[in-house]
């Protein structure tokens, strides 16, 4: 007889419960054919025949779609299935007596490992809580989006402030006396910062055509950072990395292959990011499983087919003063002083501490600073982290900014927040009140991934991106997932997303009669929650 | 919309010539107040152009402390001039107990002062005044400066102008440059401190329209300077801003333009100095204007100067004859006190031009 | 009816009369059956605007000196106004079929709204003047003659009428229409004499025709002799000199590449990552064959009892016989996993097909 034990893996400890209703399917094998996860597959069931009877039975072979039990097999809730099943026959459910997290630590000694952003969702969205509310009218005219002139730039680079721009007096004209720090003009919205091998070929590459589209059809001056995984030699050879901030992290990833291009290089970078921490996992390196470590990404990398982790710090940076000495001189040097080099930490309650440290810096190159909030996805992390670690977006982007108030530097490092935009999907609307708090910019990646087509989302829907099995052919190097992915239709909505969300933040300007980005203008911003109207110092309104 | 106007000539003229400038101009809110600066002083003050000159308005404690700190610091009154109040029944106006116009002799200490210094030493003894005054609610310090003269008050421009007997020719209280504005704030308290002119430094600005980017200029501009201070009224930042720029930048007026209106990212580009208007650009965003404003100013050199913001979202003309010019709102107030003038002459500036009447009247327009 | 003219002066001794006295003052005199009004004023506003003469038949005559904003704003036909010299903002605002004259300047935004009536103004014109400018069909087309030049923004939004910028005596000026003009223009048509710059993309600038010049000369004779400046007329009947402006039809406007375009045509030849994988960039349906298949079946001949439970249960019919061998045909299997769940034998097993691109 086949009988179960307590502890073997049920149906029941998992997050999804496939739903499957045999009366309607037509046995087209379709679901089981397309799941990446392996998580469905048809078996045959043995069924009594209803007229014999227990003295002596007997049994007919029923072929069914059954779910797999299994920590490697089991169901993410993709909803692929439920996509091509002709009859509506079968579909994920959530399964609300969830073990699996227990039940996958208990059976592996091991913590578990997700995609995607945090699940929990405790903190609740600041950004939902804050509404636009001066809007201008009688005393200020309000201005047509869609017919009057914006411009939506801003300065990427070390900013001196006026006194400290050396100027000198030519009878009625200003010139330079000195090299100033390299200054680009850019759009307020950074996208990527995904590595190459966290994502497919494709959709990294749709990501950098999207922005070359941008810049080049569109005049939207996009920047796409790199992220740390490296940068395929034809891109850095090519007119387009003038759009492209290169990364650094940790892992140095591909750094060799950029040095070695340098003197074939016809154009400079954008810039260069110092990744020192990322929102989603804050004071944990990157993490490439090995199942994603694909041939080409090994040899852009430099390395085998393995788990990759980058080191949570960089090896040899102990203080400020050495980062900047090290990692913001060598960077510079690098490009000749001609390309910003800017920071990027994870959102922390020594933000500012750093901060301040960098806007002190006496050599004045620290071109940016990118603050990146704990709602951020990634692309592998332990949920300990994802869930458990880092510090909300808003509050820190806004101390930062006071910092610089308080000292009078405000914009000379240009701030630039992330980390969880668009998550309810308003990217317009966070980008806008971040600037108003006092953002020169913000980036996004997670979302340039829905935009794509991934089907995951925050409360626990497919997140599997560290498993290489992505079915959108997004987070996978596979090449029956991979080539899912429509890379011109990808790079085709992305292009679109940026062309609404150009229009929705000249909808935003608009009413308080900005025709250029409101920095800083947190007198726009009205909450209906007064401790963040207290915290953040914007006005309370009910 | 608050109508502003400023005038400058060859001849002496009396501030009765502001209030029929202001006059035609008055829309629902214009008779909330009046208030006006006179530059290059004729008639008792014409003695001593060097010396400060104190505009205030204040308790009669006021008063007394003013005097007090002014003796501590070794300031001795050579000038001491009252308008002739003329208090009758009926009259829109919410008058102070005193209003002091007195010229003082620099302390002996700056006998010997440069120029620098002596200005230095009436800024400061400026804001110490302001600040002893506020402390008790003891009255308000408009202007410490030599050949610079400042009234402000509440009421009816017309009252205002009975009350202090503005109306009739005064050869005693005349000059050569008058702005005014004929209105107070009305978008907040009214408060005699946020009523145009404002005068910092040897600075004069009158402006119209909100200024969107208040918050970001406050924020930016406290920390810059001790004279900016205040802030009642948000035009104040326009004031700041040209101090900034022109005194302590030293920069040339023109780049005045460039920060408060940069051209957009596509323009600057394309134009041969557009290394230094991009870092204008940068370092000074948080000077930007982003409102409808027309700024009109008169400068330490006692040229006038008028700018617009770069969506020309506010009136002004400027009309003028062989011996004055005048800026203004509307063409309304240049008619009724310039009506034989050459009407082609007529100028109405656009929003990327800097116009500047020069102490010999000649007229320059500076595309930006 | 009244012939006798009224006179009114606003400003007596220092008191001015208010906007409000002033209106209902002429309203009053109108009541009475006077038509002719000279009236000398000191700012201010709405001038001759929405009134009418008792006898809806006579001309109401307004010869204003002075006047303040909004000078024959929302003014009816039958209305003829005069203004001696110049006016501020808003003259004609909301024009409804007056005939408005100004013997020197306007201020921003003249003829703002006017959808009726006739606007001659013998000097120059502020911004955004002529903006939202419209032609209602049952009514005649509005017209507004400007001898001089506009400010910028001038025109915006315009959805109808006629609008005729002289461009005469504007010197060195690079544009007789400032700048960032007809931005949103959807309708109407502007003339215009001289330079212009930097005007809104949503427009085309266009040589006249035979019916532009003819409208123009019969035009400029009445606007010439209105402003009593008819010697101009040689000058600005050169005809070549003119260019006319009319919004762009929303059709031809730009019309950009896809980005599929821009990647076969423009980006880097083969791909970025062109060096390492050949990518034909396919795109995989799901369910796929082939290459495109998550799982592949494998059989296995050593247990095989013939009984043709794969063959018969493949939903693609994939499945084929040859000699004693059981194939699955690649260009039509998805993948399913069917085969091997009906096989009593296990002969068909299902693999991984997950591969790199190479």
């Amino acid at each position: 007889m086949e009988t179960v034990k307590i502890n073997q893996l049920h149906m029941d400890d998992l997050p999804w419960i496939i739903e499957y209703d045999e009366s309607k399917c037509i046995q087209c094998g379709k679901c089981s054919a397309v799941c990446s996860f392996g998580a469905i597959k048809p078996e045959i069931e043995k069924r009594k025949n209803p007229s014999s009877n227990l003295a002596k039975p007997s049994y007919s072979k029923v072929l069914v779609i059954k779910q797999q039990i299994s920590f490697q097999h089991h169901c993410r809730g993709c909803g692929m299935c439920s996509r091509v099943c002709p009859n509506g026959a079968i579909k994920a459910v959530r399964n609300i007596n969830d073990r699996y997290s227990v039940r996958y630590r208990a059976a592996k000694a091991d913590s578990l490992k997700k995609g995607g952003r945090s699940n929990l969702n405790t903190e609740g969205r600041t950004l939902d809580k804050i509404k636009i509310g001066r809007i201008s009218q009688m005393t200020d005219p309000s201005l047509d989006a869609a017919r009057h002139e914006f411009e939506l730039r801003t300065p990427f680079g070390r900013i001196l402030s006026a006194d400290k721009l050396g100027f000198q007096l030519n009878n009625d004209n200003i010139e330079l006396s000195k090299q100033l720090p390299p200054n680009r003009w850019i759009y307020p919205i950074i996208m990527g910062d995904m590595s190459i091998g966290a994502i497919s070929w494709r959709m990294w590459e749709a990501m950098a055509i999207a922005t070359a589209y941008l810049n080049e059809v569109m005049g939207l001056p996009v920047r796409m950072c790199t992220g740390e995984g490296g940068i395929p030699v034809r891109l850095l050879k090519s007119r387009y990395l003038k759009y492209m901030i290169l990364q650094i992290a940790s892992g140095h990833f591909g750094w060799n292959r950029i040095i070695q291009s340098m003197p074939e290089m016809t154009e400079d970078p954008a810039g260069i990011l110092i990744k020192i921490g990322q929102g989603a996992k804050p004071g944990d390196g990157g993490l490439l499983m090995a199942s994603k470590v694909a041939r080409y990404v090994q040899e852009i990398r430099g390395v085998p087919r393995a788990d990759l982790l980058s080191p949570p710090t960089h090896q040899g940076l102990y203080s400020i003063e050495e980062s900047v000495q090290k990692m913001f001189l060598s960077m510079n040097a690098a490009f000749n002083f001609r390309a910003p080099v800017a920071i990027k930490v994870a959102a922390s309650v020594t933000s500012v501490s750093v901060y301040n440290n960098l806007l002190r810096d006496p050599y004045n190159i620290v071109g940016g600073f990118f603050l990146d909030g704990l709602a951020g996805g990634t692309g592998a992390a332990h949920e300990i982290s994802l869930d458990h670690t880092g510090h909300p977006i808003t509050s820190k982007l806004r101390d930062c900014y006071l910092a610089a108030v308080h000292q009078g530097r405000q914009g000379e490092i240009p701030l630039f927040a992330g980390g969880g935009l668009g998550q309810t999907g308003s990217f317009a609307a966070d980008a806008f009140k971040l600037i108003c708090l006092g953002a020169n910019g913000v980036f996004t990646g997670r979302l340039l991934l829905e935009i794509a087509g991934c089907v995951g989302n925050d409360v626990g829907k497919c997140n599997a991106c560290n498993t290489g099995l992505c079915p959108a052919g997004i987070a996978s190097q596979d090449l029956c997932l991979t080539k899912r992915l429509d890379i011109d239709v990808a790079a085709q909505n992305i292009v679109n997303y940026f062309i609404a969300t150009h229009m929705e933040l000249k909808k935003l300007m608009g009413p308080i009669g900005n025709s250029t980005l409101p920095v800083g203008r947190s007198d726009a911003l009205i909450t209906v929650d007064k401790n963040i109207s207290e915290r953040l110092g914007i006005q309370y309104a009910c | 919309m608050c109508r502003i106007g400023a005038i400058k000539s060859k001849k002496y003229l009396h501030p009765s010539i502001a209030l029929k400038l202001m006059r035609s101009q008055q829309k629902g809110h214009d008779n909330s107040g009046f208030a006006f600066v006179m530059q290059d002083l004729g008639g008792i003050w014409s003695a001593y152009k060097d010396l400060p000159i104190l505009s205030m308005a204040a308790t009669v404690e006021g008063t007394r402390k003013a005097e007090d700190i002014l003796h501590d610091l070794g300031f001795t009154r050579v000038l001491q001039w009252a308008p002739d109040i003329n208090n009758q029944k009926g009259l829109k106006i919410e008058p102070m107990p005193n209003y002091i116009f007195e010229t003082f002799q620099y302390p002996k200490s700056h006998k010997y002062a440069t120029k620098e210094e002596k200005e230095e030493l009436l800024v400061d003894t400026a804001l110490l005044l302001r600040k002893e005054l506020e402390k008790n609610n003891l009255g308000y310090m408009y202007s410490f400066w030599p050949d610079v003269l400042t009234l402000k008050e509440i009421g009816s421009p017309k009252d205002i102008g009975t009350y202090f007997g503005l109306w009739e020719e005064n050869e005693d209280l005349c000059a050569k440059i008058i702005t005014a504005q004929c209105r107070q704030n009305t978008n907040y308290d009214i408060v005699r401190y946020a009523a145009h002119p404002f005068f910092l430094d040897g600075y004069t600005v009158l402006a119209n329209g909100e200024n969107t980017f208040f918050e970001k200029n406050r924020d930016y501009q406290q920390s810059l300077y001790k004279g900016y201070i205040g802030f009642e009224s948000d035009s104040q930042c326009f004031l700041y801003t040209l101090h900034y720029i022109n005194k302590i930048l030293k920069w040339p007026l023109k780049y005045y333009k460039h920060t408060i209106t940069p051209l957009s990212y596509e323009e600057i580009e394309k134009r041969p100095d557009k290394e230094i208007l991009l870092r204008i650009k940068a370092s000074l965003s948080h000077l930007e204007i982003n409102g409808p404003n027309t700024i009109l100013s008169v400068l330490p050199s006692g040229e006038l100067m008028c700018v617009c913001d770069a969506k020309k979202l506010r009136p002004v003309v400027i009309g003028r004859t062989e011996d004055t010019v005048i800026m203004t709102s509307e063409v309304t107030g240049i008619n009724d006190v310039l009506g034989n003038r050459d009407v082609s002459l007529d100028i109405y500036p656009n929003e990327h031009e800097t116009v500047i009447v020069g102490n010999d009247l000649t007229v320059e327009r500076w595309k930006q | 009816m009244k012939k006798d003219k009224v006179i009114i002066k606003t400003l007596v001794d220092n008191n001015r009369m208010s906007t409000q006295e002033l209106l209902q003052l002429i309203t009053s005199k109108i009541d009475d059956g006077y038509t002719d009004f000279e009236i000398d004023a000191c700012g201010q506003h709405n001038i001759g605007g929405s009134s009418w003469a008792k006898n809806r038949n006579e001309i109401l005559s307004f010869k204003i000196k002075n006047p303040g904003q909004r000078v024959g704003a929302m003014a009816l036909s039958g209305t003829k106004i005069i203004v001696e010299g110049s006016a501020p903002a808003d003259v004609g605002w909301l024009n409804s079929g007056a005939e408005i004259i100004v013997k020197g300047d306007c201020g921003d935004t003249a003829a703002h709204c006017a959808a009726g009536g006739k606007i001659y103004v013998d000097g120059r014109v502020g911004t955004r003047s002529g903006a939202l400018m419209k032609h209602d069909p049952k009514f005649e087309n509005p017209e507004f003659w400007v001898l001089k030049n506009t400010g910028s923004f001038a025109f915006e939004f315009m959805g109808g009428g006629i609008a005729v910028v002289c461009g005469y005596d504007c010197g060195d000026l690079n544009s007789v229409l400032g700048s960032r003009s007809c931005v949103g223009m959807v309708g109407g048509t502007i003339y215009v004499r001289g330079p212009i710059d930097n005007i809104s993309d949503c427009v085309q600038v266009i040589n006249l025709d035979d019916s532009d010049i003819k409208f123009l000369k019969e035009g400029l004779n009445i606007f010439l002799s209105k402003i009593d400046k008819i010697d101009l007329f040689e000058e600005l009947a050169e005809f070549t000199d003119w260019k006319k402006i009319i919004p762009l039809p929303s059709e031809i406007k730009e019309k950009k590449i896809s980005v599929a375009e821009f990647r076969k045509n423009n980006w880097v030849e083969d791909g970025i990552f062109g060096d390492f994988v050949h990518d034909d960039f396919i795109v995989y349906p799901m369910p796929a064959t082939s290459d495109g298949r998550v799982h592949i079946p494998k059989w296995n001949n050593e247990n095989c009892i013939d009984c043709k439970l794969c063959l018969n249960n493949c939903p693609q019919n994939a499945i084929f016989q040859k000699d004693k061998n059981y194939i699955s045909d690649d260009n039509k299997c998805i993948g399913c996993g069917i085969c091997e769940a009906v096989c009593p034998k296990s002969c068909w097993i299902m693999y991984s097909n997950r591969r790199e691109l190479t």
